[in-house]
């Protein structure tokens, strides 16, 4: 690890100050993907900016139809969340599939959509519920925010405080982990949603997507035999010694039918 | 059964669980050194270059720096040299072509992890950005990273004085007895194998500290260890000094798997760094680091084919096996994956006519030592996996062919075509208890219930023997003595990396005794007590060490009868000794140890023995569950019957049976080490993508013990210690081949990952 400064704002206002102020210093909520990074030298800051403590950040709330989710709510806090538990289960069944314990109780959802990892659960729980990213400085849609490999529609200094989700009607989540790091080879997020039928692919490529082919087949008929045959183009699909792309492919299609089942309950 | 019983004991926890649970163990890098500096390794990023200049000025100069060393000083200082421990010459006339190893790589660098330079500086970080200055010039070389590959005409070569990669070559058995049988025979069944490259992973990772006395010309060394002795010799070797200039210092090690007995580069780069800057130097390896330059295991192409008469019963079996050590030797990697499986190649099995070839290989890869069954794991997974292709293509039940073919009780001692004698077990006997825990008979219900469900089901028995306690050393030596208040203790330089030694060699002196365990300490490694005696390796430890602790607690009985005799001024023959008390038949005056310890002469003794290999066999059944949507398995049933001689104490039985089964479940299904062919870079170099088993991998399992105690040491025991592993590679490999074959996958091999299943079974054609 090279050497860096702690810094603790005391409000997310004095955060995104900090930030603006000093070009190389990093954002930390969770650090779970950062401070691994950095002790293995391959990232590098002049400060760590940590909001994952700031209060403001870790409320979780239901406003109405949508459930609301503070930025550095941790995810062993949304997995044992009764408000996410009676709103949108399957979100709190994701949560609880991430990592192992210690990473639950560090680890934070703006962190993880933030830092945009393709084989991340959180981008497919988000863009599947069609939620909204919310910052310190604007709204942005889900389908706008997720933008390839490690990239979203973040700017320079740009803080999330947190993410609502329209609450579905129903929603499933599953997710073939890695064998080694438990991170999705594959996770397919199914809801049905005010505004339609939304499939999101995890783990699969190069980062979050949603499966129009699959979204418009169950929005004719919710079953996993509606699945069956479906185009899918796997392209993009990653390769490397753990699977092919053809294998990433055909557990897209198994995780995506087993979604569906556990949307129908 | 030996003729002293012991007194049996109900399963305890482990002695030395309450310190090591709770912090309390003595790590290597838990000890700090007055003044101490810490060592970085700039590491080959390349799997074969020349070394065209390495700049060092700017590394030197930089703040917290005190030194930085290379081959240059290395190889000035003559720490170039690596052990090997077979010096047998091959078939073309040559004993193992060993080459030179300088402690950093010297001119040339030969696979990706190898030591190039260390900086010694005040602070880990320090050294890490001192790291980054220092300049190499590389000029690349092509390079080979599979063994097999290695031995084609024209493939890169590794090493000037290996001419064909070719590092040894040798013969065992009777090739035109063989080739007769072949010919004759109504079946013969063929297969390739690979015992897949693993990398030994123990929790501990890599450490070692040197301190130099310059006063008295002497080394101290901290290191990970299997055993102090066996590491002091080749520490010495390779560093050029002799023994008696090297202290060999460890308490507890978190782990070794075989890969903590061998010495490394490290070692004498530590030593030569403390004796340069005159301060103790320390050094602490990350898991990736260990990843690329622990030895790695196994890696081993073996071509086997098995003929059968037609009344079933083998008649030849042939091996032609090439063994990839990697870029350099270790001290034991030739010897463990050569001469193991010619003492073994008959298997638990009589079969009249055996021939093997085996080739050691040179590649551009981290080296080869043994690994937890060190070439018994692979000869037994090339032999059962013939079994069963046999048993499959004769229409045969798995069961009833190795019944047909199994070396019986009434055979023993059984000397086997290639030389071996083995001690009597009962295999057929293990056989038919597995058969019964793992309901054999009811498997084709239970695959028809499991293909309704969808699913592919599968059964795999695997049957094995094992050369186990084979030492370097030419006796085991064990000193033992009672200090003032009572308390028995034993000193060994057998060295427990998790093994529970605490637990079981003080039971041992216990029962010998008739005294209580918590009144016994043992001391493994104690630097004050020079005794001859083996590391813990190759199952040996409590049929070596552990076996004479029994003979050293009862001569250490017959001298305190001694010393009571002279206090009573009667005859030793007149003392009776019980639970710590002697006490004189005629006058009826007592004493007891902790008293005869308080004389001014103190009450001790020394013990030894020579011991031989001990011969623990089994018989091993897995049942798996492929999801076929999938291709993920999932073990559902285990069964493990052993015969591990005398067991001393069945908890410590079933860990090891239980971690060596885990461990095999990991070479089966997930563990392979994967160097890029194009490249020649380690494409498993972290744990993000080496996957290591996990224990919910194996859900349940069934021991059990049918148990022949071994006439060559003194408790009967058998070693336990890599039976696991090399009944479960077999065993679930055969499962998965049983629950693949209907669909028309040909055998495939480990490790049985879910994309490789899943792919394999697409390409049979899919469900039927």
């Amino acid at each position: 690890m090279y050497e860096f400064e702690y810094v603790r704002p005391k409000s997310v206002a004095e955060a995104a100050g900090f930030l603006a102020a000093n070009s190389d210093a990093r954002l930390m909520s969770g650090g779970m993907t950062l401070l691994p990074t950095m002790k293995q030298r391959l990232a590098q800051a002049s400060h760590l900016v940590h909001v994952g403590p700031l209060g403001e950040l870790k409320s979780i709330t239901r406003e109405g139809d949508a459930l609301v989710i503070g930025s550095a709510a941790t995810h062993d806090q949304v997995q044992g969340s009764e408000v996410v538990g009676a709103a949108i289960p399957a979100l709190a069944k994701l949560a609880r599939g991430i990592g192992d314990p210690q990473v639950r109780y560090m680890g934070t959802i703006g962190g993880s959509i933030a830092n945009n990892d393709p084989a991340a659960d959180y981008p497919a729980g988000v863009l599947g519920l069609g939620a909204t990213v919310v910052t310190h400085l604007r709204q942005i849609a889900a389908d706008d925010y997720f933008q390839g490999l490690f990239t979203t529609a973040l700017g320079e200094g740009e803080i999330v405080t947190a993410v609502r989700f329209p609450v579905p009607r129903r929603a499933g989540y599953v997710k073939f982990a890695h064998p080694a790091t438990g991170y999705a080879m594959s996770g397919v997020f199914v809801a049905e949603t005010g505004s339609g039928v939304r499939v999101a692919v995890t783990g699969a490529g190069n980062g979050v997507f949603r499966w129009a082919e699959a979204e418009a087949a169950l929005a004719k008929s919710m079953s996993p035999k509606a699945l069956d045959g479906l185009a899918l183009d796997a392209s993009h699909f990653s390769e490397d010694i753990h699977a092919t792309r053809e294998y990433r492919a055909q557990l897209c299609r198994v995780m995506a039918a087993r979604a569906v089942n556990e949307l129908l309950g | 059964m030996p003729d002293h019983a012991h007194t049996p004991h109900a399963p305890f926890q482990r002695k030395e669980d309450r310190r090591l649970v709770t912090g309390h163990g003595l790590y290597t890098s838990d000890r700090t050194f007055a003044g101490e500096l810490h060592a970085v390794f700039l590491r080959s990023d390349r799997a074969h270059a020349e070394i065209v200049s390495i700049r060092t000025d700017a590394a030197k100069a930089m703040p917290g720096v005190h030194g930085v060393l290379t081959a240059a000083d290395s190889t000035a200082a003559g720490m170039v040299k690596v052990m090997c421990m077979l010096a047998l010459k091959g078939t073309d006339g040559e004993p193992p072509r060993v080459p030179a190893r300088s402690a950093f790589a010297d001119g040339r660098v030969r696979f990706v992890g190898e030591t190039v330079a260390m900086v010694v500086a005040d602070s880990v970080a320090a050294g890490l950005d001192a790291l980054e200055a220092i300049e190499v010039e590389y000029r690349d070389l092509p390079h080979v990273i599979d063994g097999g590959r290695a031995l084609d005409a024209g493939a890169p070569l590794i090493h000037d004085t290996a001419p064909g990669n070719l590092c040894w070559v040798g013969e065992a058995g009777d090739r035109a007895a063989v080739d007769a049988a072949m010919a004759a025979a109504a079946t013969v069944v063929e297969l390739s194998v690979e015992s897949t490259r693993v990398i030994p992973s123990p929790m501990e990772l890599r450490c070692c500290a040197a301190t130099y006395d310059a006063a008295n010309d002497h080394y101290h060394l901290y290191s990970v260890t299997q055993g102090v002795n066996a590491l002091r010799l080749q520490v010495a070797f390779a560093a050029g000094i002799p023994e008696s200039k090297l202290t060999i210092h460890a308490q507890d090690v978190g782990g070794s798997f075989g890969n903590r007995s061998p010495h490394y580069p490290e070692h004498c780069a530590v030593m030569l760094a403390a004796k340069t800057l005159g301060r103790p130097v320390r050094w602490a390896g990350t898991r990736s680091e260990c990843l690329a330059s622990d030895y790695h295991g196994r890696s081993n192409q073996i071509a086997g084919k098995l003929a059968i008469d037609k009344d079933g019963r083998f008649t030849a079996i042939q091996l032609d096996w090439v063994a990839d050590m990697g870029a350099f030797i270790t001290p034991a990697g030739i010897a463990s994956h050569t001469r193991n499986p010619v003492v073994l190649l008959s298997g638990v099995y009589r079969i009249p006519a055996m021939h093997g070839r085996w080739r050691a290989v040179f590649t551009n890869t981290s080296p080869i030592a043994p690994y937890r069954g060190a070439g018994r794991p692979d000869v037994n997974y090339m032999i059962e996996r013939l079994v069963d292709e046999a048993a499959a293509k004769l229409g045969m039940d798995p069961a009833d062919l190795r019944r047909r073919n199994a070396i019986g009780l009434d055979q023993f001692p059984y000397k086997t075509p290639t030389g071996t004698t083995y001690e009597a077990t009962d295999v057929p006997g293990s056989l038919e208890k597995a058969v019964l825990l793992a309901d054999w008979k009811g498997f084709p219900a239970r695959r028809a219930a499991a293909k309704a469900r969808g699913m592919l089901r599968g059964i795999g028995m695997a049957t094995f023997i094992e050369n186990t306690g084979a030492g370097v050393f030419p006796k085991d030596q064990v000193d033992i003595e009672v200090d003032a208040n009572g308390m028995v203790h034993a000193y060994s330089v057998a060295h427990a990396q998790g093994q529970g030694h605490e637990t079981t060699f003080t039971q041992v002196i216990a029962d010998a005794m008739g005294i209580d365990t918590a009144n016994v300490l043992l001391h493994e490694g104690a630097p004050d007590h020079v005794l001859i005696g083996n590391h813990t390796g190759g199952s040996r430890s409590l049929v070596g060490a552990g076996s004479v602790c029994k003979l050293a607690g009862l001569k250490l009985v017959e001298v305190a009868k001694s010393a009571a005799a002279a206090m009573f001024d009667t005859e030793p023959s007149q003392i009776d000794y019980a639970a710590g008390t002697l006490t004189d038949r005629v006058s009826g005056k007592s004493t007891t140890l902790a008293e005869l310890a308080r004389r001014p002469e103190g009450l001790k003794t020394q013990a030894e023995a020579t011991i031989g290999s001990t011969f623990p066999t089994g018989c091993h059944i897995a049942e798996v569950e492929i999801d076929p949507l999938t291709g993920t398995t999932e073990i559902v049933s285990y069964v493990a019957v052993d015969d591990c001689g005398h067991a001393v104490d069945h908890t410590i039985v079933e860990g090891q049976v239980h971690g060596g089964v885990l461990q095999g479940v990991g070479q089966v299904f997930c563990e392979k080490a994967i160097y890029d062919e194009e490249t020649g870079q380690l494409m498993t170099g972290s744990f993000m993508d080496y996957t290591m088993p996990r224990a919910g991998m194996l859900k349940h399992i069934v021991i059990d013990e049918n148990c022949i105690p071994s006439k060559i040491n003194s408790l009967g025991a058998k070693g336990v210690g890599e039976s696991g592993c090399t009944g479960s590679i077999s065993a679930m490999s055969n499962a998965m081949a049983n629950a693949l074959r209907p669909l028309g996958v040909p055998p495939m091999d480990m490790p049985f990952t879910s994309s490789r299943v899943w792919h394999a079974i697409a390409a049979a054609g899919g469900l039927k």
